[in-house]
């Protein structure tokens, strides 16, 4: 669903590059994690995706971005929307402002496709439901919570039935509450096995609980790539400016201090922390 | 002005349900007619037949009337003074010590007061029995550009977001010792470091915006189409038309006084 083949970017001006020789291939119906410190070119990645690089930042892009069967250089946004789904990180941003209550703010990206109305109506019912806002679709989209914000940007987005759906750190801008609401989405988003999801992200301790697989990246580069558990249990994530998840921690405490053996697999969620602890 | 859809005024009435253009319409056709129409009182004998019996209906005329007069008080005093006393030549009606209120620069205030109130209590009605959305809908379907219609929606969501966002700013600038209080040079030195975040901020915010509006196929090519319905009837198409034909003629009548004077 998404190929990179070896794809180099710099933003104009810049002197070094934010994405350097990065090749990957993420299935459809994966939901595929993206993990690096700040600067590591995690919200480059997502850009390129969306086609937001090069088309609206410019600069210089070398290698081959395609979606679903798209070459994202050769495509243009108008085309790109409703192939492939932005969410990034402030809720207010992503809210038009030009529709006056959520069930409105939902049916923009359908009206601007030119959905029939009919159709609207069942696909708005059910994305509100899904994403938990069924009760909120009178409510204007400015007087919700954060949480409730970006649930309303990732539905407007879903709702368009996009191929691909790529969140920039959706939660770095909430409280606990609703960065809780806006993982319960995406869980539920992961669980459906059908959404190709890219998802750039510094909370590991959600990667862990639904993320497919997991990429590391690193001033640009691709530096890890596997399963959540191996990748966010491995000892080189300190080099790549990343905290390992407190389950880890915990872990590899109990283990320095002679409690558990060496050697035993580590924990990244809460389930396997208490098995390991058992 | 606390509603949700900019001035609307949530009432079930006939007018609120009236479609947009027939309320723009007939708006526009009213502040022609008060404006072209000669003599002193024109704009305020259309304000009574033709704005106030409407809000009346519209149960909103309590509304229309406050903020009429809220508006068109700055604009009254200032007509009758430059007008009523710096008239030049013309009828003294009173001394005011070396000052001389004269009847025509008086009548020419009034006139002039008339027009403004009959315009901005005619937008008044308009806006307070109509959702912002769906008169942009309609215009919309008129032919007006999207982008243009996205413009006038998004700045009545946004703005009291605007000014919550300078609130912020200027807390956080107070709270780091900046003084805002005092003589006009100490306020005027405290513009600077809330401008300034402000205006940056508003940048950032400006490039998200627009990818988001791309990322909804804000820019796409093709019809659209919208989740609103607008209720049309043929009588209120019929009326429309009535009540362009009826400006048109007014305009014509106009015409005819200002030229057959000239071709004598």
């Amino acid at each position: 669903m998404i190929r990179l083949d070896r794809v180099s970017y710099s933003y104009p001006r810049a002197t070094s590059p934010a994405l350097n020789d990065l090749s990957v291939d993420i299935p459809a119906g994966q939901f595929c994690a993206v993990i690096g410190a700040n600067g590591a070119g995690k919200s480059t990645l997502c850009s390129a995706l969306a086609g937001f690089v090069p088309h609206f930042y410019r600069g210089r892009l070398t290698g081959t971005v395609e979606v679903a069967g798209i070459d994202i250089a050769a495509s243009s946004l108008a085309e790109l929307a409703g192939t492939v789904g932005l969410v990034f990180s402030n809720p207010f941003n992503q809210i038009t402002g030009a529709r006056f209550s959520v069930r409105d703010e939902v049916a923009f990206g359908l009206e601007n496709m030119g959905v029939p109305r009919a159709e609207m109506e069942t696909r708005i019912d059910y994305i509100l439901q899904f994403a938990g806002l069924a009760g909120l679709a009178e409510r204007p989209p400015f007087a919700l919570s954060g949480g409730q914000q970006q649930r309303l940007a990732i539905a407007s987005v879903l709702v368009m039935r996009p191929r691909v759906l790529v969140l920039d750190e959706p939660t770095s801008q909430l409280d606990p509450v609703g960065s809780r609401e806006v993982f319960t989405v995406l869980r539920d988003l992961a669980a459906t096995d059908e959404a190709t999801v890219v998802l750039a992200e510094q909370k590991l301790e959600w990667v862990a609980a639904f993320a497919d697989r997991v990429l590391v990246l690193h001033e640009g580069r691709l530096v890890a790539d596997g399963l959540p558990g191996d990748i966010l249990a491995s000892p080189d994530l300190q080099r790549y400016g990343l905290e390992p998840t407190r389950y880890t921690r915990a872990a590899r405490a109990a283990q320095a201090a002679g409690l558990r053996p060496e050697g035993d697999t580590l924990p990244v969620t809460l389930e396997q922390a208490a098995e390991f602890f058992a | 002005m606390s509603g949700t859809y900019g001035l609307y005024v949530v009432r079930q009435t006939g007018i609120h349900r009236l479609h947009p253009l027939t309320k723009l319409v007939y708006v526009l056709v009213c502040l022609l007619i008060g404006w072209l129409i000669p003599g002193v009182w024109s704009p305020y004998i259309v304000l009574l037949i033709g704005v106030v019996p409407v809000a009346l209906i519209a149960r909103v005329l309590p509304e229309v009337i406050k903020n009429t007069i809220k508006t068109a008080i700055p604009f009254a005093i200032s007509l009758i003074i430059v007008q009523g006393l710096f008239w030049t030549g013309g009828t003294i009606v009173r001394q005011l010590g070396p000052f001389s209120l004269k009847a025509e620069g008086l009548l020419f205030a009034i006139r002039g007061t008339g027009r403004i109130i009959l315009a901005v209590s005619g937008f008044l009605l308009l806006n307070y029995t109509t959702r912002s959305d769906e008169l942009m809908l309609a215009l919309s379907q008129k032919g007006l550009p999207n982008s243009i219609s996205y413009v006038v929606l998004s700045t009545l969501q946004v703005i009291p977001r605007f000014q919550r966002k300078a609130n912020t700013i200027l807390d956080a600038q107070r709270s780091r010792g900046l003084e805002t209080e005092g003589s006009y040079l100490i306020r005027m030195r405290a513009l600077m470091p809330l401008v300034v975040p402000l205006l940056l901020g508003s940048i950032v915010d400006i490039e998200e915006r627009a990818i988001a509006l791309e990322v909804r196929a804000f820019s796409r090519e093709g019809a659209k189409t919208s989740l609103l319905v607008l209720h049309d009837t043929r009588f209120q198409r019929a009326i429309r038309w009535l009540l362009m034909l009826g400006a048109m003629a007014v305009i014509g009548w106009r015409f005819y006084l200002w030229l057959a004077p000239r071709l004598a």
